[in-house]
Parts: C-alpha cells; structure tokens; sequence
C-alpha cells in the first residue's frame, strides 16, 4: 500500500473543503457531543439538527488530521436525510469495521464513505475515521435521552 | 589527546539485525530512537544464552546452574553499576521500566514524608511518567507540585524561580534530556545547589542514558531512572538508582516473594524485609533481562559515548539544519540546534499524524503525537509534533529519505 492509496483524492477533497465545518461553536442543535483522541490531541465536535425522527444536518467543528477531517466531513453527508435509527446503526457498523478489523466481515460501506475503507489497514489511523462517529452515536443518545 | 575516530554508521549497522537483507526490502530509516532502539546481536545473543545455557531461579537455587544464574544476574548489576559510577551495586535497583522505578520513589520514599502545604517541583517539559506519580501523591497529601517554567528558547527558567532551593521545597524531579525538545538539562548544578539545601533531586535519564555518559557520583543526584530499551537493551527491564541512605528509607511497594527477611503469622505488621536491594526486588527477578541491560551498557561503552555523542549531536544538528530548509516546518524552540539527537517540528499545512502516514509508507519511521508531554504540548499551544531521533546507526541518508518523505507529504496535502 502506498500513501495515494489511503490518501485517496475523495478523502483529500473533504479534507481540502470540509463540508458542514463550523468555526464557531454549533448553534441550536438538538444535541452536540465532543470526542478526542488522547494519542494526538484532534478533538472533534457533532451537533446534529433532528426534523421528524431525521437527521436533517449534521454540523462539525475542531482539528484533526487528514484522515479525521474527511471522516468528519463525510460523515455530515453520509447521514443527512437518514432516520435516526439508521444513522445510529450506522455508527455501530462503522465501529465495528474500523474498531475490529479482525472480527468484521469486509465492509460494505455505502458509497460516500468508500474513500475511508483504505484505513481499515490501518490500526493506529482507525480511532482518527472514528473519532466523528462515536461522536455522533453520542449525540443521537443524548438527543433521544433529552 | 586526539579526537577519536568517527562512528561508521554502516560498520554499525552489521551489529543489528534487524536492518539486515535490507536489499531484499525496503531500507528502514528508523527515526524513532527516543520511543525505542533496536538491539544489536550483542544484547539478543547475552539474552538467548540465558535461557539456552544458564537458566535457574536468582536468589533461590543450590545447585551449580542456579548459583550461576544468580552470579550473572549481580555481575549485570555491577556492569550497570560502573555504567553509572555509582559508588556500590547495592545502590542500584531492578525495575521493570523507568516508569516503575519514579513510582517507586514517588510512592515509596516521597509519600511517608511529603505533608500539607510542600511543594515538589518538576519542569514543564516532563515525561508523563515523571510527572504524574508526583502529581498524584502530592494531591494525595494536598501538597503542590509546581512547574519550573521555560524560557522561550525552551530552557528551564531557574532564574525567574528563587524559592526553588528554599522551604517549603522537599523534592525536584527533573528530566535530563527533554523527549520532545531535546534540550539537555542543567542537571549537575541544580543537583549540586539542591543538595547544599538539603533538598532531594530525581533525575529522569531515560532520554539521555543512550548518548551521554551518566555519573551519578559527579551528577550528586539522589535518585536516578532509566530503562534499557532506550540504550539497545531489551524492553521490560528498567533501573533505579539510589543514594545508600536514600534506598534505606524507601518502603517496598511490592510485597512477595525474594524480598522479606523473615515472615511472621497473621496480621502483625512484623515481617520485615531483606537488605537493600533486594527488598525491592520483590517476584522471580528478570535475570535475563538484567544480563542483556549490562550486554546493552557493554555494547554503548565500546562504542565510546563521546564517539556516539559527537555522531548523533552531527546528524542532529543537520537534520535541524535540513528540516528548517523547508517551507512551512517550524522546529519546536531550542536555544541552540539541538544536539541530543531530538529534533521536534510542525508544518503548517500537514497535520503530524499525515506526516508521520506518508513517512512510513517510504520506509521512514517517525514519531507523531505529544510524546507524552501534554503538560508542555499544552504551554506551546500545539497538540501533537512530528519527531525524529537519532542513533548510532543513523546516517545522512536516512535525513536524505526524511525529507524526502516531506516533500512527498507536501506533494499529497499542499498542491
């Protein structure tokens, strides 16, 4: 594997221009929840806007690396429009693809999140694809909890 | 008296295995030597011995292989003994890491003598492993730990601090070399002017112990850490030492077997320990680990730790040179190019991590991260760098593939 194969041009274009990236803290959300990886510092910040047991958008905020700010990005495309209930699934798949490589079956990610199946090979990158995810699973709990 | 002759990188690579059949694969240019080095056939073969010549309890056999075994487990302690110039092996205790030995003296010798309102200082660029165990026992016994702040070339600004040799001061720790700016302490003169004052000193060598010659006697420390793995050692096996008088006073934290005197019945706290230093070596010792750390001791020495110093302060100090050379790398604050074989940076655009991904799909491994030092990270206002280390069997080349490997990032992330 060489670094243009994980770096993939579709992860580098999110990385280059983010989508749904605050600078601000995130305004008026039905929930919003932070994750951070203690190995590197990046901190990642959901805020996600529920219409009707949907996710109707999902903002994000904070620094990361490459591979974390195009999850993140990707992540804000992959679930808008989703009910609530899948979008929660969802983040329980993409954990277990990238959180235990050996115990999951090969991914079937839908295709606005291929770009990252190149970091399942990845031990040490995979908490960076995560960081977004578990963060939204967070905030679709404490959505539901509120 | 002659300069001695320069290390041969290449003659010093056949000592180490692992970068043989290099033909076959990709060349490895290991820059990651302040996490770990690798170990040369010297240390593997002193530790495959052991378990395939001599291998018996320590401590506890009567039969020859076990009085043997025992044997060279001290004459290990010993080697490290002279490693160090410490004035007798008895000073020197078996850990199983650096980590473990400043716990011991934390939890162990500071804890029974540390009260409310005293103040243990450490520098801002500590380790974690040098810094947590006194951040707890002194929030333990509601004492404070302070920092000795930098100064913006990223030096310990004793000046700004005059109550640091004063009351209500008991205890410093202090790292030798910094693992993330390289810069090497003061240590002598601040050991020195701290036991004019009576105050104990700590020094963390685990950064230093692999390219500077380490005298405890002359340093006038107290206590002193470090591990093997950081000096071509094997991992798992770390070393205390300790001042007789200090080592007297310190409370076993692990309690068990090789480590009492004699054991009463019931619950009287009567039992009572074995000789120092034995008494905090309790559990089968690492008899192997402790042969192949003096195997580790022996293979620097014969290298020369002024010829191993003059080679990584040259190899770092053109890294720095090459590294701040490239548009948008800003080297972390040192007064001068560093020269302990450290060289810490940021670009603008790449993040560390990104870096440190592309560096090692070219076969050059980097550090990325905060290394352990949130506490300094934090006072630069970063949350991770990317790192190089240098060692013995470094060369130019292995800068040649690091930067390189920048340009290749830069190519990925900038255009």
């Amino acid at each position: 594997m060489t670094a243009q194969d994980l770096y993939k041009e579709t992860l580098l274009e999110h990385y280059r221009h983010p989508r749904n990236r605050c600078d601000r803290p995130i305004q008026e959300a039905d929930a919003v929840e932070r994750g951070a990886n203690p190995r590197c510092g990046d901190e990642i910040e959901i805020g996600i806007f529920l219409q009707d047991e949907k996710i109707r958008q999902v903002k994000f905020r904070g620094r990361g690396c490459a591979i974390c700010i195009a999850s993140a990005s990707m992540l804000t495309e992959a679930v808008a429009g989703l009910s609530v209930a899948s979008t929660r699934r969802l983040c329980d798949q993409m954990h277990a693809w990238f959180g235990d490589i050996e115990a999951a079956a090969e991914p079937l990610l839908p295709d606005s999140l291929q770009a990252l199946a190149a970091v399942r090979e990845h031990r040490a990158r995979q908490k960076c694809v995560l960081l977004s995810w578990e963060a939204l699973a967070h905030a679709i709990d404490t959505a539901a909890s509120a | 008296m002659s300069d001695p002759e320069p290390i041969n990188p290449e003659v010093v690579r056949r000592d180490f295995p692992i970068f043989a059949g290099a033909s076959h694969r990709q060349r490895l240019h290991y820059l990651d030597n302040a996490a770990t080095t690798h170990k040369p056939d010297k240390v593997i073969n002193a530790i495959a011995a052991c378990y395939a010549q001599c291998y018996a309890p320590i401590h506890r056999g009567l039969y020859p292989m076990a009085e043997q075994a025992t044997s060279n487990y001290e004459h290990a302690r010993r080697v490290l003994q002279h490693f160090i110039g410490a004035a007798s092996p008895d000073e020197l205790v078996f850990t199983s890491s650096a980590t473990e030995a400043i716990n011991m003296v934390a939890s162990g010798w500071l804890r029974q003598r540390l009260q409310s309102g005293d103040v243990v200082w450490v520098s801002r660029m500590e380790h974690h492993s040098n810094y947590l165990p006194w951040q707890r026992v002194c929030h333990e016994k509601q004492a404070q730990l302070r920092f000795i702040e930098l100064t913006e070339d990223g030096q310990m600004d004793l000046d700004r601090i005059p109550e640091l040799f004063a009351e209500p001061t008991k205890f410093i720790a202090i790292t030798h070399v910094s693992n993330v700016l390289g810069v090497q302490n003061p240590v002598a003169s601040l050991c020195a002017t701290a036991r004019e004052c009576g105050i104990p000193v700590l020094v963390d060598a685990a950064q230093s112990v692999s390219h500077l010659e380490l005298d405890v006697s002359a340093m006038c420390c107290d206590f002193l850490a470090f591990s093997a793995h950081k000096m071509f050692g094997p991992t798992g096996i770390g070393l205390l030492y300790g001042r007789q008088d200090r080592l007297a006073g310190m409370e076993p934290l692990q309690l068990g077997g090789g480590m009492v005197d004699s054991v009463v019945d019931g619950t009287s706290a009567a039992s009572s320990w074995a000789k120092v230093p034995s008494r905090f070596e309790a559990g089968s010792p690492d008899m192997p680990g402790a042969v192949g750390f003096a195997a580790a001791a022996d293979y620097l020495s014969s290298l020369g730790h002024e010829r191993v110093g003059r080679h990584i302060a040259a190899l770092t100090r053109l890294a720095a040179e090459r590294l701040m050379g490239i548009n948008g790398i800003s080297l972390l604050p040192h007064a001068e190019l560093p020269a302990s074989g450290i060289v810490s940076f940021t670009h603008r655009y790449i993040h560390p991590h990104d870096m440190a991904q592309v560096a090692g799909e070219a076969g050059v491994a980097i550090r990325a991260g905060h290394h352990c030092a949130q506490p300094l990270l934090r006072h630069l206002g970063l949350a991770a760098t990317a790192r190089a280390s240098f060692s013995v069997y470094n060369d130019e080349s292995d800068i040649d593939a690091l930067i390189d490997a920048i340009i290749s990032a830069q190519r990925i992330f900038c255009e």
